[in-house]
């Protein structure tokens, strides 16, 4: 399975990437949305963990974009934000989202959702 | 001006919960790195048990990282506790310099997510009797506005002055296309309740807040409750 990770905090990004990689997971990761567009461009993504908020471009903005591009593609949101009100919006719009600072198993969990693993 | 304090008072509400939100914000991306790389050392020890060799250089390197994100978060705090301290006296001496400093770290995301460098000209320390609170409220909303205008240089350049009547706070590298829309409705607000004169210089993309040296501070005073 094949992971794009997409944050503007480059070490978190890296480590996560890196983390995922260890579990078996084959893992890109880009700090900016152009990045994400030349990466997804060269290669199919089955998910994308976006950050929410990013410069130039918000993860919901890139998302589109992405799906455009590969239609195919399931996308996971994190964001810093961790109020309760931002969660629930969040889901409202049917989308999975993970509050920052989280364990790597719940973000391998919602992969495997997203996959229906 | 009574009801115009109380309206700048809820603006500050208002300003004060965003920064706090900011705040929260940075501190949650500083821990999800440390909760990474920390994640990572115990995934990179457990696979050295099973064999796989383990490289020091990348140990020193994840630790060191570590260290400097807990420096940065240390900072980010530092910077909520002054900014905290702002509304302990809602009228007394400010060192200028120090406000227009603190305000430009807090606005660090903003700047960040517009892709712009803050850079701030230092100065000799200018010290006004006004309020903290609001007039960083102003040089927020201030900058906040040269961020969403920025010039070609992607830069803005905050200068301060001072003479006689007072400090005049400089704001440059903004485009000139933008620059007749200020101050707004609650630039004015903020400005008339520190007294304060905002100009500008559309040539030179420039805005300029000029400060008295001391504030008529009348109306503040009566709302404070005396006992």
């Amino acid at each position: 399975m094949r992971v794009l990770l997409v944050d503007d905090e480059e070490k978190f990004v890296s480590r996560l990437a890196e983390r995922l990689e260890i579990r078996g997971f084959e893992s890109d990761w880009a700090t900016t949305s152009a990045e994400a567009f030349s990466k997804a461009a060269a290669a199919k993504y089955d998910v994308a963990v976006l950050d929410v908020k990013m410069p130039h471009m918000s993860g919901l903005d890139l998302k589109k974009k992405l799906q455009e591009m590969s239609p195919d593609m399931k996308f996971i949101f994190v964001t810093g934000h961790g109020s309760e009100e931002d969660y629930c919006a969040g889901s409202r719009e049917g989308f999975c989202y993970i509050i920052k600072p989280f364990k790597i198993e719940t973000l391998v969990e919602k992969i495997n959702q997203a996959m229906n693993v | 001006m009574e009801h115009e304090i109380a309206r700048a008072c809820a603006q500050g509400l208002s300003f004060f919960g965003k920064t706090n939100r900011l705040i929260s914000h940075e501190l949650k991306n500083v821990l999800a790195i440390i909760s990474e790389t920390l994640g990572l050392i115990d995934e990179l020890i457990e696979l050295s048990e099973t064999g796989m060799g383990l490289e020091p250089g990348k140990l020193r390197s994840l630790s060191e990282s570590v260290i400097e994100e807990v420096e940065r978060a240390n900072a980010i705090i530092r910077n909520m506790n002054t900014f905290a301290h702002s509304v302990d006296e809602i009228v007394g001496e400010v060192e200028v310099g120090q406000s227009v400093k603190l305000v430009m770290e807090l606005c660090q995301l903003e700047s960040a997510a517009k892709r712009t460098k803050l850079r701030f000209e230092k100065s000799e320390p200018c010290v006004l009797h006004t309020s903290r609170f609001f007039l960083e409220n102003l040089i927020h909303h201030a900058l906040v506005y040269a961020l969403h205008g920025v010039g070609p240089e992607n830069e803005i350049r905050v200068s301060l002055s001072s003479d006689e009547h007072g400090v005049r706070i400089g704001f440059a590298g903004i485009a000139c296309n933008v620059i007749g829309e200020f101050p707004t409705k609650k630039g004015h607000l903020l400005a008339r309740i520190v007294g304060a004169e905002v100009s500008m210089n559309p040539a030179a993309g420039e805005l300029t807040i000029a400060l008295p040296k001391k504030m008529d501070d009348a109306g503040i005073q009566n709302l404070i409750s005396k006992d």
